[in-house]
């Protein structure tokens, strides 16, 4: 089974340069987690999640302890949470993306899937220009469905 | 991709067949398929035909709410043609729901008002339809405006994609489709005649009214204007002349609904072929509103039927 079949022919994005309220408002309204991000000729250039907006907001030693309770102040982290609001999705965002393209089998797409605990992967064109999107629970159902090596 | 198409006031289209329906009383849906849901609105009824007939199409517009998933959802399970890019909105919608009772031969609507568009969900469309221009060569804009959109919105997106040397397809009607006609910067232009038939402030009535109305879209630089006239008939003008398409066999009232947004697709499938050929386009949409016509739901026309449709209709000359 290759990508073209099993992808979702979405292309919503967000730009490098709108803001991280726009990603929060956006993905809130689709109910979604993450959206890739393009530039002015709609390449995918990085990919932005919830993740890592909650990355951004907690102080950079974090990734060091073990237990989130060891945060020394919550209202310290909601506060940050409302000053990167208005900041850039460029500075949040993971660069590069991990993409796919149409012709990619399934399999490939899924092996990216966990080998960098990712939940969507963006499908491109070969001049990099997003097409749509695969996610994590349509090829776990795949697989399910014995489809994943057809 | 080939074609984008714009639909700003989308809807979900639901039908529920209810046999002996009265108000104030219980009633119970026979079986599943008495009660259908369609992605519905005129840019997206465009996208779907388009998709019938091998046309890859990218949808964009404003959806909102479950009801805005559903129409986005269903749009992408029609085709792998289709690929969706709406922006989302807080508020939901719209639902236009119709009770079809086929034994008493009524039908009961209801439709909601639609969502309203904040400025930032504008900003965004504008940004999306901006990048996304690039990638397309045919844009059709369709249908109503949603609440808290400007008159000029048609105008501000014609004029893009004039300025980045595409063809603007605009079917509606009211102030935001004439003034962007006025300002010359709709390529091919369909009224939309269904709901009330008064064109830059005269009342629609006779051939000549049609003629003469057809005759000003042309002047204020569109190349091809189609005009429904009567049910059987279109008024099509160029800068070459104004003829009167009529078909050869009765239509009946009841198979009109999606001929307009038939006759729009086939219209951009032959444009896409031969953008220079203005004749050819009007005449393969007129065999595509036949064909559509033909069927009673909503069918999707194949490019047989445009080719088989083709002699359907007469051709008079008019000016």
């Amino acid at each position: 089974m290759k990508v073209r079949e099993a992808m979702i022919r979405d292309v919503s994005a967000i730009f490098e340069d709108e803001t991280i309220e726009d990603f929060i408002v956006s993905c809130l309204r689709q109910a979604k987690t993450g959206l890739p991000v393009v530039d002015e000729d709609f390449r995918v250039v990085g990919f932005i999640s919830e993740s890592d907006i909650i990355r951004g907001a907690l102080p950079s030693y974090f990734s060091l302890l073990q237990s989130a309770s060891f945060i020394p102040d919550t209202h310290q982290f909601v506060l940050r949470l409302e000053r990167i609001k208005d900041e850039r999705v460029s500075e949040h965002m993971i660069k590069p993306a991990t993409c796919v393209k149409q012709d990619d089998t399934v399999i490939y797409a899924a092996d990216l899937l966990i080998k960098h605990n990712l939940k969507i992967l963006p499908v491109v064109n070969d001049n990099g220009q997003l097409l749509g999107i695969v996610n994590r629970i349509f090829l776990i159902h795949a697989a399910t469905q014995g489809k994943i090596d057809r | 991709m080939d074609v984008l198409t714009i639909t700003l006031n989308p809807a979900l289209d639901r039908e529920i067949i209810v046999e002996n329906f009265t108000v104030n009383s219980f009633h119970r849906v026979k079986n599943p398929s008495y009660s259908k849901m369609d992605p519905g609105g005129k840019g997206i009824n465009v996208s779907v035909i388009l998709s019938g007939i091998g046309v890859k199409s990218v949808a964009m517009g404003f959806l909102g709410g479950n009801i805005g998933k559903v129409v986005e959802e269903k749009l992408r399970a029609t085709s792998d043609l289709i690929t969706t890019a709406f922006v989302h909105l807080e508020e939901e919608t719209r639902e236009d729901i119709a009770i079809v009772d086929p034994l008493q031969d009524t039908i009961t609507e209801i439709n909601s008002s639609g969502p309203s568009v904040k400025q930032d969900d504008l900003r965004m469309l504008i940004r999306r339809l901006d990048v996304t221009l690039s990638r397309v060569k045919h844009v059709v804009i369709s249908g109503s405006i949603p609440r808290g959109v400007e008159k000029e919105i048609y105008s501000v997106i014609c004029r893009k994609v004039i300025e980045a040397g595409k063809l603007s397809y605009a079917e509606a009607i009211g102030p935001a489709f004439e003034i962007a006609v006025d300002s010359g910067l709709v390529s091919v232009a369909r009224p939309d005649l269904r709901s009330r038939s008064i064109l830059f402030g005269q009342s629609l009535v006779e051939l000549q009214d049609h003629v003469d109305a057809a005759k000003y879209i042309v002047s204020r630089g569109t190349r091809l204007a189609v005009l429904s006239y009567a049910i059987e008939g279109d008024v099509i003008a160029t800068t070459d002349g104004v003829w009167l398409y009529k078909t050869k066999s009765h239509i009946e009232r009841s198979h009109l609904l999606g001929t307009g947004d038939a006759f729009m697709a086939g219209l951009v499938y032959s444009m896409m072929q031969d953008d220079r050929d203005l004749q050819l386009a009007a005449k393969r949409g007129m065999a595509a509103a036949i064909a559509e016509a033909a069927f009673i739901s909503k069918e999707l026309v194949t490019i047989k039927n445009i080719e088989d449709n083709m002699d359907q209709f007469e051709i008079h000359r008019l000016e």
